[in-house]
């Protein structure tokens, strides 16, 4: 206890560069945690962009359609299982695909086709508030239609525009309508943005003469927070014979950068506190060397190594300490402003997106204990290993030798 | 023949290859591939026929009507079904236009689409656009001559040149001995495995001569598929408008 108290006069007796080393700490810590933050903050937006925009958190399929995505495999009681979904608590969505092709004026494009139960889906993803210009698809409009951004432009449409559509219906004959662009969506996905042609479902029946069934129904937990395997299990014996699959199933590319993603603040973490790390190797080494004498003096008094070596650690433990503290408020401060604010990257990049997800151009920071924790616990790991070499340093001096060093 | 080959596909290919030099193939079998040929060459033609579809998911029966001219113009309008009627397609060059009734609109395949079915057969866009480059394509031989089951025939196998764009490893032609009628026509992928094969048959004297009426293929793989092509009228020689296979008459019924 009397160590602790010396050690926290040694600290204040050279208050400057007590205050230097601290505030590098600190600003190190508070840096990190705002780092870790806007990490989170990253994963938790793809994630829930991953899910909520059209993955949905479960996709039930017919099997093989993942495959080879086939008009003809469909989810032959698609209306039913819709229905027993829901009485379990879960919200559920049909949906139909089709590809063909997309004509507009003398410019034409592959589009893939989807039928969109437009009653159902809104429960499921938020791509209803996700348009760029225009409006949702309705059931009063059956010939207007939702395209994707990039299909918008290389078609050359606006909303208001009318667009052709040519494909094969399900009895072999062709497919052809006009319909008119409702809406244009924000990035979505690659595959949405580039190809996507939204119509309602019963717009879809007609035009590729499918009367029933669905190639994919997409699944969201009333409960985000619920246990996402349990769910898994539930919908699968809800529907047997069909494959039932979670998101990171569905798009493994984002699950395992998310997965990676803890690691990536970890390496982040470690490298910007080694700089740290060689502060405080440089103070302490410093005031270890200032203070020979006076370490000659207390082992001649009889202070064991043992005390001088823990003495030094103290000092470093009281700045690391305050060091923590301070970097924790400012750092917490901060995530806190960029957790309600966010960063505005919609200049820089308009249609962000990673493993075909689209990212929200308002990136947001988000706190969880780990992003201030790994921080914190991280400064202490590291201050502590710089100072070992100045701690023994120190311990190692030899009393006759030190008194007379000058 | 000329008909069939502009209008149709694959069939046509090969015995139409109406100016084709067989280069890199001997004097015989040039000389037959060239009668077969002129058997059926015509500048131009003009027929209705009738196609049945049967897949595994539907069975379809349309009829149409189509006009040629040359190897580059084909027009083809269909007749039947009600929901279809008018929908035709014209190939001009390279290029396929297809008008949609329905819309009143006419649209131009890009390459996306070529290898798409046309019209739910199981010929593609791409196999009606080909046929006139293909006669450019192939190394052609005899590879056998006899007595095959009832009756005697030469059978041709066609071979790509190195530097053709096709898709097939080869393809194996078969006519009858006696007057050089076609029997069948198989194609084999790059790994020389069955693709699908066509065959002829119900010859009966149509336009100047006898000729097969029914051309039915079958892709290797679905083998209880196929596509029946059944021509009810042919005429040859027919003077045709130019003016018919331009995209302003396309959409005039």
């Amino acid at each position: 206890m009397r160590l602790m108290t010396l050690a926290a006069r040694n600290v204040v007796r050279n208050w400057r560069r007590s205050i230097v080393t601290t505030g590098a700490m600190a600003f190190a810590a508070a840096i990190m945690i705002l780092f870790a933050s806007l990490m989170a903050g990253l994963l938790r937006d793809s994630e829930r962009n991953a899910v909520t925009m059209n993955l949905g958190d479960l996709q039930i399929h017919a099997s093989g359609y993942r495959d080879d995505p086939d008009l003809y495999k469909r989810i032959d009681d698609a209306q039913q299982l819709v229905a027993r979904l829901q009485q379990q608590g879960f919200h559920a969505s049909q949906r139909l695909y089709g590809f063909g092709l997309a004509a507009a004026g003398t410019t034409s494009a592959g589009v893939q086709l989807r039928g969109v139960d437009i009653d159902n889906e809104n429960s499921v993803t938020q791509m209803h508030r996700h348009l760029v210009a225009g409006e949702w698809l309705t059931e009063t409009d059956p010939h207007g239609v939702i395209i994707g951004r990039k299909l918008a432009r290389s078609l050359g449409v606006r909303t208001g525009d009318e667009i052709i559509f040519v494909g094969q219906a399900s009895d072999g004959s062709m497919a052809n309508d006009l319909y008119r662009v409702r809406g244009i969506l924000k990035s979505i996905g690659e595959e949405v943005d580039r190809a996507g042609l939204f119509m309602t479902l019963d717009a879809f029946r007609q035009l590729m003469v499918l009367p029933d069934g669905a190639h994919e129904i997409a699944v969201l937990r009333a409960n985000p927070d619920s246990d996402l395997d349990l769910a898994l299990h539930t919908v699968t014996a809800l529907a047997p014979g069909y494959e039932t699959l979670d998101w990171r199933q569905l798009s493994p590319v984002v699950a395992r950068i998310l997965e990676m993603a803890d690691v990536q603040t970890i390496v982040m973490v470690i490298i910007t506190y080694i700089a740290v790390a060689t502060i405080v190797l440089n103070a302490m080494l410093m005031s270890v060397f200032e203070r020979i004498q006076e370490f000659g003096v207390m082992k001649a008094v009889g202070v064991t190594p043992w005390q001088i070596f823990g003495l030094v650690y103290l000092e470093t433990l009281w700045q690391t300490a305050t060091a923590a503290t301070g970097g924790s408020v400012i750092g917490y401060a901060i995530a806190v402003y960029y957790q309600t604010h966010g960063i505005d990257l919609s200049n820089i990049a308009s249609s962000a997106s990673f493993g075909g997800i689209a990212l929200d151009p308002l990136w947001r920071a988000y706190i969880t204990a780990d992003s201030i924790v790994i921080p914190v616990l991280f400064l202490f790991l590291i201050a502590g290993l710089a100072v070992i070499y100045p701690a023994l340093k120190a311990a190692l001096i030899r009393p006759v030798s030190a008194i007379h060093h000058r | 023949m000329r008909f069939l080959t502009h209008s149709w596909i694959t069939l046509a290919i090969v015995l139409c290859a109406s100016s084709a030099t067989y280069a890199g193939t001997d004097a015989r079998t040039r000389d037959l591939l060239r009668q077969i040929d002129d058997l059926w060459r015509g500048d131009s033609s003009h027929g209705i026929m009738r196609m049945e579809v049967k897949t595994a998911h539907y069975a379809r029966q349309m009829t149409m009507e189509a006009w040629s001219k040359g190897t580059e113009q084909t027009l083809v309008r269909i007749l039947s079904p009600v929901k279809e009627k008018g929908t035709a397609t014209l190939k001009s060059g390279t290029n396929i236009y297809s008008y949609l009734p329905k819309t009143d609109r006419t649209i131009r395949l890009t390459s996306g689409m070529m290898g798409g079915s046309w019209m739910g057969s199981h010929f593609t866009n791409d196999d009606l656009v080909r046929e006139s480059r293909r006669e450019d394509e192939y190394d052609a031989a005899i590879s056998f001559e006899g007595r095959r089951g009832e009756q005697d025939v030469i059978e041709f196998t066609l071979v790509p040149k190195s530097d053709a764009a096709v898709v097939w490893g080869k393809v194996v032609l078969t006519i009858r001995s006696t007057d050089h009628i076609p029997l069948s026509e198989i194609y084999y992928d790059e790994d020389m495995a069955l693709a699908r094969s066509f065959s002829f048959s119900a010859v009966k004297n149509m336009a100047n001569g006898p000729r097969p009426t029914v051309m039915q293929v079958t892709p290797a793989d679905h083998s209880e598929e196929y596509t029946r092509v059944i021509y009810e009228q042919l005429e040859l020689n027919v003077p045709i408008n130019d003016e018919l296979f331009s995209l302003t008459r396309l959409k005039q019924r």
